[in-house]
């Protein structure tokens, strides 16, 4: 009995101090917001809670103990008034419903007197060997209905918003959600599971110290802007729970003094490997959060350099097609040819430029992926003019073979099929001297198929196996041509497997062309529509 | 005659663009900051704006929201013309409203002024 006091008054005296620093912490660090005030007003109201509970649980007289009970209930009420306008204002304001605010506090005034002043919810006191205990009165239900109700309400506001809130912005929630966990649990095992053991309530006041998680929870969520991940607290919690219910069977539940020493080695031995789990998980973490750092800065990296790679390439594109197409005067007849080779020179880099800044996003494992529904045969058809030019002055023939019926649109990201389409087309130009280059469209069940047919070089087996994987090009490409990087086929495979769609390539052996083709499913896999972005960690890792 | 303003800090990308849509029969303003590509757009009244986002002080993204919250200037269409070619800040744009969000270097002013065309039709 006596040690029940004195661990009472521990854990009073704990909540009381370390509550009180949590409720002016939050308010220190931002006293103008008004969820700071709010959470300050919660906190004390919480603190008091507890306070009036204890004393009413150790009162010498069943009077005194009545006062202090009533004036807890009291103030349970007041708290969740404080912790409904909380719901509204972390971990940011959302548009209040005025009627149901103005509702509840009144309704919850109401229930503030009649608790206090009234015998209708604190009937009287029943002394008890450990203490004084409530003995409720007939409107017991007229106060845990409107309670639970509120509780209901705090926890959908919370919920309503997650769904629009900023990953940081959900963590916070989380934060608060698992202290609400943490709390209504402890209050499960004490006042119920407790209760049901030993067909008492004196542990329940445990119960209601475990407030203590919850305002930690809260105060850090608000507080800080770095939150750890969600392990790493629910680690700590596991490890904090399981020493809070050793040391109450080391001192509760256990009277032999040996058996008290042999528990608290094994108390000691648990904090250490407790220690030490939450300090490897949190070390797990930091870690990941480093390279998370260092992948943002690297993509921050790319983005400018290519961006500043490619300013002086626009101009020059830009200066030269406009003096090419006259803007600045006619051009003499041999002035046309190296300005032309000038303006394919630059047309190299910045395509060198845009397959390096796909690579490096691909390394990091992530790209974005926007799909939308477009006509495959007027990108194509757009495509072909496009490049008609580059073809003709090869002496080449470019045609286009549609479907006898129009194909139906096609969900792809657009600007990625747009880049596979051009640099296929390109390379069938680049590598075929005579004859040229057919574009056919069809569609093949569930699926659109665009092959591109040349009469150029050809390609050996062995060549084509390796056609698709990076730095790679057929000989044709390093006899004919030495510009290619050997990237834009390893990027057209990943950007097409993206889709869920298929890439390859037949030639029946050197000299007699090749035929590349591309699938695409009409119906795009509803999984590859839910998300934005798309990871390719495997085919990173298969990089490097 | 169409009005078009291009906010783009690039002297000489500016100097080019300005050249090209005034040959293809625009009116053209430009500026090379976003505060006074707003007071311009005020102005002016432009029929589009060919907006970069990489600006010296407040940025493109800056220069789209000013724009959305002033319902003077928050109807007039916009195409962004960059080179920074960030997912994150792509998104941003098309949220705030702008009708395509295009790379420069893949495209000639040639190419620009069509597609400007095709928009103000």
């Amino acid at each position: 009995m006596e040690q029940i006091l004195l661990i009472n008054q521990i854990f009073l005296f704990l909540n009381v101090a370390v509550g009180c620093f949590l409720a002016f912490w939050v308010l220190l660090a931002n006293p103008r917001e008004k969820l700071n005030r709010i959470f300050f007003i919660v906190t004390i109201l919480m603190v008091l809670m507890v306070v009036f509970a204890s004393l009413g649980f150790s009162s010498n007289e069943p009077q005194q103990a009545s006062i202090w009970y009533r004036l807890n209930g009291g103030v349970v009420v007041l708290f969740f008034i404080a912790a409904y306008f909380f719901s509204i204002y972390f971990p940011k304001k959302i548009a209040e419903n005025r009627l149901l605010t103005k509702l509840v506090v009144i309704l919850c005034s109401l229930l503030f007197l009649i608790s206090v002043f009234s015998n209708l919810i604190i009937s009287g006191i029943a002394e008890k060997e450990w203490g004084m205990e409530i003995i409720f009165g007939k409107g017991k239900l007229f106060y845990y209905i409107p309670i639970i109700i509120l509780t209901l309400l705090i926890i959908y506001n919370l919920f309503k918003k997650y769904f629009v809130l900023t990953k940081e912005e959900r963590l916070k929630v989380q934060y608060v959600l698992m202290g609400i966990f943490v709390f209504a649990l402890a209050n499960f095992i004490f006042n119920v599971g407790f209760t049901f053991l030993i067909g008492s309530v004196q542990f329940q006041h445990f119960g209601d110290y475990s407030v203590i998680f919850f305002l930690g929870f809260t105060a850090y969520a608000i507080v800080k802007r770095e939150l750890f991940g969600i392990k790493v607290v629910l680690t700590a919690l596991l490890v904090g729970l399981i020493a809070i219910l050793l040391l109450l069977d080391i001192f509760v539940f256990t009277s032999q003094g040996w058996l008290q020493g042999l528990k608290g080695v094994i108390f000691v031995i648990f904090l250490y490997f407790g220690y030490l789990l939450i300090k490897s998980v949190l070390l797990e973490i930091q870690r990941r959060q480093e390279i998370e750092k260092i992948d943002k800065a690297k993509s921050e990296f790319i983005s400018i350099a290519s961006h500043q790679l490619r300013t002086p390439l626009t101009a020059v594109k830009g200066y030269i097609s406009m003096i090419l197409e006259g803007t600045y005067g006619q051009l003499a007849e041999k002035q046309v040819r190296p300005l032309e080779n000038v303006y394919q020179s630059n047309e190299r880099l910045i395509k060198l430029v845009n397959d390096l800044l796909n690579l490096s996003r691909l390394d990091a494992g992530k790209i974005e992926f926007s799909p939308e529904l477009i006509s495959l045969e007027e990108m194509v058809s757009d495509l072909i003019e496009e490049l008609r030019i580059n073809a003709e002055k090869k002496g080449l023939y470019m045609k286009m073979v549609k479907s006898l019926k129009p194909l139906p649109k096609i969900m792809v990201d657009q600007d990625k099929l747009r880049q596979v389409i051009l640099n296929i087309i390109d390379n069938a130009i680049k590598y075929t001297n005579k004859g040229g280059i057919t574009i056919e469209l069809k569609k093949i069940d569930g699926e659109e198929e665009i092959k591109v047919s040349d009469t150029g070089e050809g390609m050996t087996k062995k060549e084509i196996e390796s056609l698709f994987q990076m730095f790679s090009r057929a000989t044709a490409g390093t006899q004919l041509h030495t510009e290619g990087a050997g990237l834009g086929l390893y990027v057209a495979r990943q950007f097409i497997e993206m889709h869920g769609g298929k890439i390859w390539a037949e030639s029946p052996g050197k000299s007699k062309g090749s035929t590349f083709y591309i699938q695409l499913s009409i119906h795009l896999d509803p999984e590859l529509l839910k998300t934005k972005t798309k990871t390719i960690t495997k085919t990173a890792n298969d990089i490097f | 005659m169409k009005k078009i303003l291009i906010v783009e800090d690039e002297k000489i990308l500016a100097e080019m663009y300005r050249d090209k849509f005034i040959e293809a029969g625009f009116e053209v303003s430009a500026t090379f900051e976003a505060k006074e590509g707003l007071k311009l757009a005020k102005k002016e009244k432009p029929d589009l704006i060919v907006l970069d986002i990489l600006l010296p002080r407040e940025n493109g993204v800056y220069f789209l929201t000013e724009l959305r919250n002033d319902l003077e200037i928050s109807s007039i269409p916009v195409v962004v013309f960059s080179n920074f070619d960030d997912p994150e800040t792509k998104r941003t744009a098309l949220r705030l409203g702008v009708k395509d969000y295009l790379i420069k270097t893949n495209y000639t002013p040639k190419e620009i002024v069509a597609k400007i065309k095709n928009y103000l039709k």
